[in-house]
């Protein structure tokens, strides 16, 4: 966690009020390894306050209980600062299963009286979707957006895996996309490298192997990875998995943003 | 800090439900887990921010005042705290209780502490936890135990500390013995290679392969809460220090509250110092909004018949 000013830095903050931070951060600094340039630097650091926010030129909101994230947030005077950092300052932003929930313009099945979010996918959530843990579950998952990923990584451990380990736990998933006049319904999922789109792209569907009950919805599987503009969010857990691949996609991004100048690199 | 346990080295037949039980516990990670009785309570617990609650009948001062056997609670009761909250819902088993742990699990509690605090069942054995889906959460006073418990298949462990006191010196003795003995492990593993951690794993009574895997992590091999004791804000913020990965509040928010709004204050109190144990300002705020604490009874004035935490082994 030593913040470097040789070249510049990037500083990439976890949201620390509680849950899976130090996953987060361990498969970070493993994804590092991956991008090495001379240009820059990355610092990894937890965020609990408002002024370690503003060092920050991007953002994990990792899992954990996304009631308690809200509560304890609003009390610190947080949510407005991380609302202005997702959709004014459009700093990248990824959010993994209570991090996805924050992230969401709309939740659904939320404690009574309804939660507070962050905001910044125009999408609603559906929380705990398959229900109590006992039905939590590990899944492959085809993700098309890191195929493109791997041609240009060089030797990564996960590189060549086909699908993704997907780790659901008590999980969240996009029951529907708001944003008014938004065609894109059905993504191909290969959104990477698009950039600057502000619609919102499916990244990654979950579709039951076998027995799913047929009429489901409308029988295309649920949505477990979304992207609009700077705002990532994953059903999923890949910081409970040792594969980087995800990781190594986001802070590409991260890095490419910074480039195009949509963040300002801090080196003080 | 890596929790990631290989399912396999505790002898989990499936990595895959391994990862996704002792997931669940590291997403509540920071948190506090409240003791409750009550619907009602459950909604309390959860405004203040709890990450997840504990049903069970009575809560652990009670038990030790009313005595009588403590058994598994009501499922009616469980039921209207699952439809009352979107949090996780743990509940209590009896120790070696095995059709108490299926009939919770098919309640679909999200988490089973198979727990001292009720009367046990079993004098010989714990529960075979990987039988289940349901993940585990079981108490320890050592090193030993606790491996002895995920060996079993617990997910998650805590301190046993001693409940319903509100005297928070066994968690704290709990804590310090469990990790003086990992970085025992630890030099051990460096100077003694295996054999050392072998002769150690004999020793403290646990599985070698394990002793070892939690000598290479410096820690635990899945999440470890802190329980048994804590009545405070400062308490919470004092099992924080002393390492432990979020605290469970058995009487502490209930007992001897003035009203409702009391005991949450004193929820809201005891979220805030744990979330911001190391912030000295969050800490004072957090101990006045606290108020009058639970009375307690100090663990020094108790008989050896009167303390939970030398039940299990």
């Amino acid at each position: 966690m030593t913040v470097d000013s040789k070249p510049s830095t990037i500083t990439v903050g976890v949201l620390a009020l509680q849950g899976g931070v130090v996953e987060h951060l361990n498969l970070l600094r493993k994804a590092a390894g991956h991008i090495a340039s001379p240009a820059f630097t990355f610092a990894f650091v937890e965020v609990r306050t408002a002024p370690q926010l503003a060092q920050c030129n991007a953002l994990i909101i990792p899992g954990g209980e996304s009631t308690t994230m809200a509560i304890v947030a609003r009390r610190l005077g947080l949510l407005d600062p991380l609302r202005e950092f997702v959709k004014i300052q459009h700093k990248p932003v990824w959010g993994t299963c209570a991090g996805l929930v924050m992230l969401a313009e709309q939740a659904s099945a939320t404690k009574q009286g309804g939660q507070e979010l962050i905001g910044g996918l125009d999408v609603r959530v559906l929380r705990n979707r398959y229900g109590s843990q006992v039905q939590s579950f590990v899944a492959e998952l085809e993700l098309p957006f890191l195929d493109a990923n791997a041609s240009n990584a060089k030797g990564e451990a996960a590189a060549g895996e086909r699908t993704f380990r997907g780790v659901f736990i008590r999980a969240p998933v996009v029951e529907e996309i708001i944003a008014p006049g938004d065609g894109s319904e059905k993504g191909n999922g290969d959104g990477a490298g698009k950039g600057g789109g502000r619609s919102v792209e499916v990244l990654g569907v979950y579709r039951k192997a076998e027995e799913g009950k047929p009429g489901e919805g409308e029988g295309e599987g649920d949505i477990v990875a979304v992207r609009q503009g700077n705002v990532l969010g994953t059903s999923f857990h890949p910081e409970l998995t040792d594969d980087v691949r995800i990781h190594v996609w986001w802070l590409r991004q991260v890095v490419e943003a910074a480039r195009h100048g949509d963040l300002v690199v801090g080196g003080a | 800090m890596a929790t990631n346990l290989n399912g396999a080295a505790n002898g989990s037949s499936n990595n895959d439900d391994f990862t996704v039980k002792a997931g669940l516990a590291q997403m509540l990670k920071g948190g506090v887990i409240m003791d409750v009785t009550t619907a009602a309570e459950a909604r309390i617990a959860e405004e203040a921010g709890a990450v997840a609650v504990m049903a069970l009948e009575r809560i652990p001062s009670d038990i030790r005042k009313m005595g009588g056997v403590a058994r598994m609670s009501n499922p009616e009761m469980i039921k209207e705290i699952q439809a009352a909250v979107t949090i996780p819902v743990m509940a209590k088993a009896r120790i070696g209780h095995v059709v108490e742990c299926q009939i919770l699990e098919a309640l679909g509690v999200d988490y089973v502490d198979e727990s001292e605090v009720l009367t046990p069942a079993d004098d010989q054995f714990h529960v075979p936890k990987h039988d289940f889906k349901v993940p585990f959460v079981c108490g320890c006073r050592n090193l030993g135990e606790a491996l002895r418990r995920i060996k079993e298949g617990a997910a998650m462990i805590r301190t046993k500390g001693e409940a319903g006191t509100g005297d928070v010196v066994e968690a704290v003795k709990h804590i310090r013995t469990v990790n003086a003995e990992i970085a025992r492990a630890r030099a051990a593993l460096a100077a003694g290679g295996e054999l050392a951690v072998t002769a150690m794993a004999r020793e403290i009574g646990c599985d070698a392969a394990l002793l070892k895997q939690t000598a290479e992590l410096g820690r635990l091999p899945v999440v470890n809460f802190a329980a048994g004791g804590v009545a405070t804000p400062a308490d919470a913020a004092l099992m924080m220090h002393l390492g432990c990965d979020g605290v469970f509040v058995g009487s502490g928010i209930f007992k001897d509250a003035e009203s409702p709004e009391h005991a949450a204050k004193r929820a809201r109190a005891i979220v805030k110092a744990t979330a911001h144990y190391t912030d000295k300002q969050a800490l004072i705020e957090a101990s006045i909004e606290h108020g009058t604490a639970m009375a307690g009874i100090s663990n020094a004035g108790l008989r050896p018949e009167e303390k939970m935490a030398g039940r299990g082994w």
